[in-house]
């Protein structure tokens, strides 16, 4: 499972989040803001090849928006960094927070 | 204890669960009771006209081609106690729970789902010891990758519970009339359970799409799990398929489940204000 799981650490990396050490006996990983070390979530190491990265790249607006992401708004950065065209055209498209 | 009642090694362990499960449930658990109240809310599923009556009980000799599809179905089920990938998962549950719960009554409602799948965990153990001792004790993680797609988000954990054990349940549903007896003496209280794990997710994606940030959430992450939730009946043509309803371990295939699932679900998120994505975007097993 190991080139799976340095498929996601890749991919997710690109949005500022760190795949920890497995979680349940090698099969599921916690997701930590790269920004603060907060638990933003978990993946699991039996995703199909490629699929990691087209996960990542197909939320990129949410993490723009804010909708997903680290609470002290690491990714959000992070996907300002990485593409700020898109970034503004994804934080237009989403309504905004209350 | 009352005098005269019965020894305390007399009551059966399953009835000690349901006894003080009369206690202390969260939030109007189980949350199937409303789905049931007014019928079946699932479909039944026909086996085709004069296929052979096979029966099978714990002890009896099971054909080699049947017993190899039995346990299949097993694996990939996978709620057994002495399955440590499948305890292992539970772990992960309570985890996203504690980080992105929303209220303290979701992480209630979230331990009352967990309390559920250990008591399927010590009844498709029992089941499994009188199969096979050894497989009973396999370490078996889920292979489809349903299971292992990032839950980021309250909503996502939301979408695993309303698709991903619906799968369960209606499966369940059909097992209601499996030729191997202990898998349908079972089949009715996973089934109803299913149905109420899935309730619970429902429910969690009504909340969160009450408002218009939620959902546009909801909607974007649909993408990712509507494909993986029609993906995790398998290939219409798969050569398995017919096998297992010729032994009486299913009763249809899996385009025609998959089909069934696919209306009951659509109906459900067209109710939340979401439109069913297409049904062929995403998918890898068609």
């Amino acid at each position: 499972m190991s080139a799976i799981v340095d498929e996601i650490r890749r991919a997710y990396a690109t949005v500022g989040i760190t795949v920890d050490q497995p979680a349940a006996y090698g099969t599921y990983y916690r997701l930590l803001c790269g920004g603060c070390g907060r638990m933003v979530g978990n993946v699991g190491d039996r995703l199909l090849p490629g699929m990691a990265a087209e996960l990542v790249d197909a939320q990129f607006d949410l993490y723009a928006a804010g909708l997903l992401g680290c609470g002290c708004g690491h990714q959000r950065d992070r996907a300002r960094a990485l593409d700020p065209a898109r970034w503004t055209a994804a934080r237009a498209r989403y309504p905004e927070a209350p | 204890m009352t005098a005269g009642g019965p020894a305390p090694n007399d009551v059966p362990d399953l009835d000690v669960v349901d006894d003080v499960g009369r206690r202390g449930r969260a939030g109007g658990w189980p949350l199937w009771r409303q789905a049931y109240a007014q019928g079946d809310p699932l479909p039944r599923f026909a086996p085709p006209p004069g296929r052979p009556a096979y029966r099978f009980d714990e002890d009896d000799a099971l054909p080699g081609e049947y017993r190899d599809l039995l346990l299949k179905m097993l694996r990939h089920e996978g709620e057994r106690a002495g399955n440590k990938s499948f305890l292992g998962f539970m772990g992960t549950c309570l985890d996203l729970a504690e980080a992105l719960s929303p209220s303290l009554e979701a992480r209630l409602l979230k331990a009352e789902y967990l309390a559920e799948e250990l008591k399927h965990a010590i009844m498709f153990h029992r089941l499994a010891v009188g199969l096979d001792p050894d497989f009973a004790l396999r370490d078996v993680p889920y292979a489809h990758y349903a299971f292992h797609l990032p839950r980021e988000t309250w909503a996502d954990d939301a979408f695993f519970h309303f698709l991903v054990d619906l799968n369960g349940a209606f499966h369940a549903r059909d097992w209601r009339e499996s030729s191997y007896v202990p898998l349908a003496k079972m089949s009715a209280t996973v089934e109803r359970d299913e149905v109420g794990h899935s309730e619970m997710g429902y429910r969690f994606l009504q909340e969160i799409c009450a408002d218009a940030r939620g959902r546009a959430l909801a909607a974007a992450l649909l993408a990712k799990w509507y494909p993986a939730a029609l993906d995790m009946f398998g290939r219409s043509d798969s050569p398995n398929a017919p096998k297992f309803v010729r032994w009486g371990l299913k009763s249809v295939g899996n385009a025609e489940i998959r089909k069934a699932y696919k209306r009951y679900v659509d109906a459900k998120l067209v109710a939340l204000g979401l439109e069913p994505p297409d049904e062929r975007r995403h998918r890898r097993f068609l």
